[in-house]
């Protein structure tokens, strides 16, 4: 990926495809909460960035090179797409990583302040899931009623997601994911670095 | 049946794609039904019985459902729950049956090599083989570690939320950060990760039901975009 010394070993690859079956896990054990009611599903910007917090911040501790941010953020993308959420948002998910990469890079990923920022942008996967549902709002809505949903739960869903809301929820997706990452940071030094682990 | 690894991940895109795409007319179901009922047949073809029964129950059950006792008009709750259900299981079962088959029946030589042959960077088939052969180790160590914790009385209701959560997530970080070193270390003993080209004791090769279904399936995603967008 990188200049030699630098370069990505199987070992971080490993790592790479283990966090992102954690956080996929996550991921899948909170969405599926999204179908009691659509509120949920716009919730999702505070819930996953709390709850992926703690393996994310895990994580963190193991990344030391440019790229497996980048990586798993790839991952996330194509395992989303393969869960049946689209391509559409797939370059935006994949842009958060490797911005979150960046970031992260800048503080030699040992800087704390870098990583809560970091997290906080890598955190933007969420939003980019909505994306499908902002750019093509009308055949969505119809695709839902067609595709069986009651009229009642796509207008509770476009009334919790659309043009307007999506900027507080991008905002309030970054700030839980800065907190997020504080919590997680906390739970990590309390368990993991006691036992020699991160 | 042996199906090359290659038509398996077609598959998996092309359901992934029509899983999408929602079906709104009568026909368009019809395709996607045929669709879902590929990787079914084939698990039943690989001697999986009872998970194809079950898959094939669920899907069944979730569709009658939707299509005979809910409508446009539904609302309540216990409704809006069955909404809720039908609506996964109907939109993401046909997704979840073809990755489970894949997953299952796909050794992860195969599919490294697989993934060689299409030159898939290193780095990326090496994590999506470790994300593949993960999942249900990540499923074990969560259930013997609920087992762990109900012995010990820390059950599901008892309790706050966050404790509930922690003392789950924290023993299963645990277990994948140390199933993950072994992983490293088993895959550097296999070469993984030199420099020198790998080779592989697995030929792969396209035979005819490949073919036969690789057509099939390109056919029929074809015909779903045709008729649900220019017809």
């Amino acid at each position: 990926m990188e200049n030699s010394s630098k370069k990505l070993k199987a070992k971080d690859f490993i790592t790479v495809g283990i966090f992102a079956a954690i956080l996929f896990a996550v991921e899948f054990a909170f969405g599926m909460l999204g179908y009691i009611h659509p509120y949920i599903v716009a919730s999702y910007v505070i819930i996953l960035p709390l709850a992926s917090g703690i393996p994310m911040m895990l994580f963190y501790t193991k990344v030391e090179k440019f790229g497996m941010i980048t990586i798993l953020s790839i991952l996330l993308a194509i395992i989303m797409f393969i869960g049946g959420m689209g391509y559409l948002g797939a370059p935006l998910i994949i842009g958060a990583g490797v911005i979150a990469d960046l970031i992260a890079k800048s503080g030699q990923y040992k800087s704390f302040k870098k990583i809560v920022i970091s997290f906080g942008i890598f955190n933007l996967w969420i939003c980019a899931n909505y994306f499908p549902i902002l750019v093509t709002a009308e055949s969505y809505r119809q695709d839902l009623i067609d595709g069986g949903y009651s009229a009642e739960y796509a207008n509770n869903l476009f009334a919790a997601i659309n043009v307007k809301t999506i900027g507080v929820l991008v905002v309030l997706c970054f700030i839980f994911g800065c907190i997020g990452a504080v919590i997680g940071k906390a739970v990590v030094k309390k368990h993991f670095e006691k036992a020699g682990i991160a | 049946m042996k199906l090359d690894p290659r038509t398996k991940l077609f598959m998996v895109f092309v359901v992934s794609l029509i899983v999408m795409m929602s079906a709104t007319t009568p026909f368009l179901w019809a395709i996607r039904l045929s669709i879902t009922l590929i990787p079914i047949i084939l698990m039943i073809l690989e001697k999986k019985y009872s998970s194809a029964l079950k898959f094939l129950l669920a899907y069944a059950s979730a569709l009658v459902l939707m299509f005979y006792f809910l409508s446009e008009q539904s609302e309540g709750l216990i409704a809006s729950l069955l909404i809720g259900y039908c609506g996964i299981v109907v939109q993401f079962m046909p997704a979840i049956i073809t990755a489970w088959y894949v997953v299952r029946t796909t050794k992860i030589g195969e599919f490294m090599s697989c993934m060689q042959k299409m030159h898939v960077p290193d780095g990326i088939a090496v994590s999506l083989a470790v994300v593949m052969r993960f999942f249900p180790t990540i499923k074990e160590e969560y259930s013997s570690i609920n087992d762990a914790m109900r012995m010990r009385g820390v059950m599901l209701g008892g309790g706050n939320v966050l404790r509930m959560f922690e003392f789950r997530m924290i023993p299963l970080l645990f277990s994948c950060v140390n199933i993950g070193e072994e992983l490293s270390a088993a895959a550097i003993t296999r070469g993984l990760g030199g420099d020198v080209k790998r080779s592989s004791v697995i030929e792969l090769k396209l035979g005819i039901a490949d073919y036969l279904i690789m057509t099939f399936l390109a056919v029929a995603t074809v015909i779903f975009v045709v008729f649900k967008y220019f017809l």
